[in-house]
């Protein structure tokens, strides 16, 4: 949780493995890297089992990329499949009770903040449809209510993957799943709605199909969450298991859905598109609240 | 025996796009070699999607990636042998596909 503690204490080298050295050396550390720099660079994530071709797994990796300072941040999420890769990271991960997740993220960012006055840490929420809609769903809701200052990102699969593809409250009506066999009877909840509701200042749906906006609209969003308050990207990240997409066509389910009804959005409060100009001037210019 | 994903680097290092990087779910198993401008794949971290075969054909339009047999491949980048040091990777032997798949 700083660059000093990732440091390996010298008598202890020999001992540490391969990868961690590597990462110590050759890590994302001390300078933002690009997703064009993907595969020259010891990313943060390392080996996991979560499924071949799974756009969850690319959703994180890419999440890692865009996170401004991973030795300050501090990862919290709950039984799901992201977490089986949330784990292998080199951050502290917080494996919440299902449902907590948002409690949790929000006294630890409080006690963060009175530890660490003057360096600011970063506590991001992932967890999926299940964890953040349906059993997390009053955590999450009264965290953006209070105005907590960190990020929630769901990771939306519009299923229960993990337990084998019961319905979520973010499921599509008329979903078929297979412990949903007569389709799912009630709409996808609309979660930016309600976060919009509860006036939480950058609120963005995406898909996988553009890498380096993923990567740039985490960093939006947790430098936002330092400053102003609570951030939500909806990430629609299919499940190519429940859903039986194959997986070369995984990026392409992607893209049709996008074109669909997964459009990206980006909403931002003056508030926070005033601090992003004043930090990075250029950038922000490019944030505009747009309806797809 | 099983499939993973193989770069032509022949062919990639005309381009060097760098879309299957991005594309791969997976960490650190597309990699990039910046002095010989390809891409190449880390075997034993590749779990064969295909993703980054439909990236390079209908994407990037360039057709460096297939999928062939681990077996079929000699001297195959493996991560957990040669770890992550790019510096090293000019010192490695040359990935070979065997004859009898190379038509
Ligand atoms: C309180 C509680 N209830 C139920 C479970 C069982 N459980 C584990 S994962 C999971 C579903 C996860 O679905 P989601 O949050 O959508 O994540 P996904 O696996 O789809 O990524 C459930 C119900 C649990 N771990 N704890
Ligand atoms: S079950 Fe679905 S969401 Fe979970 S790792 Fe597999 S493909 Fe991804
Ligand atoms: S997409 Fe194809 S051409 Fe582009 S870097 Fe990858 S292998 Fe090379
Ligand atoms: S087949 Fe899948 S896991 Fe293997 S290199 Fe390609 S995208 Fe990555």
């Amino acid at each position: 949780m700083s660059m000093d503690n990732l440091k390996i204490s010298p008598a202890l080298e020999k001992y540490m493995t391969k990868e961690y050295r590597d990462l110590v050396e050759r890590g994302p550390y001390g300078k933002q890297k690009k997703v064009s720099e993907m595969g020259t660079f010891k990313e943060i994530i390392e080996e996991h089992p979560m499924c071949a071709g799974c756009a969850m797994t690319l959703f994180i990796r890419l999440t890692m990329i865009g996170l401004p300072n991973p030795e300050h941040t501090i990862l919290v999420g709950t039984a799901g499949c992201g977490r089986l890769a949330l784990s292998q990271t080199s951050i502290p991960f917080i494996y919440g009770n299902y449902g907590d997740t948002n409690a949790v993220a929000s006294g630890l960012k409080r006690g963060l903040e009175m530890r660490f006055p003057e360096q600011p840490k970063d506590v991001v929420v992932m967890a999926g449809d299940g964890g953040l809609a349906d059993i997390g769903f009053s955590t999450v809701l009264h965290s953006w209510f209070r105005k907590e200052k960190f990020t929630t990102i769901m990771l939306d699969n519009e299923v229960y993957g993990n337990t084998g593809g019961q319905e979520s409250g973010m499921t599509q009506r008329g979903a078929i799943l297979k412990m949903a066999p007569k389709g799912k009877k009630y709409e996808k909840m609309d979660m930016l709605g309600l976060a919009k509701t509860a006036n939480v200042p950058y609120i963005v749906r995406m898909t996988v199909t553009n890498p380096t906006r993923v990567a740039s609209v985490v960093r939006k969003a947790v430098l936002i969450a330092r400053e102003i308050g609570p951030t939500f990207i909806q990430a629609y990240t299919s499940c190519n298991i429940e859903y039986a997409i194959p997986t070369p066509k995984v990026i392409d389910d992607a893209k049709s859905l996008e074109a669909e009804r997964y459009g990206f959005q980006e909403f931002i409060s003056d508030e926070a598109k005033a601090f992003l100009e004043s930090i990075e001037p250029k950038k922000a210019k490019a944030t505009k609240s747009t309806e797809a | 025996m099983y499939l993973v994903a193989h770069v032509d680097t022949s062919i990639c290092s005309e381009t060097a796009c760098k879309l299957c990087t991005q594309f791969c779910p997976e960490t650190n198993t597309i990699l990039y070699d910046n002095d010989k401008k390809t891409a190449f794949v880390a075997v034993d971290r590749c779990k064969a999607c295909e993703i980054c075969v439909s990236i390079c054909d209908t994407m990037a339009k360039h057709h460096a990636i297939k999928m062939i047999m681990i077996s079929d491949l000699e001297n195959p980048f493996e991560m957990s042998k040669a770890g992550f040091n790019p510096a090293k990777w000019k010192e490695l032997p040359e990935t070979v596909v065997l004859e009898k798949v190379a038509k």
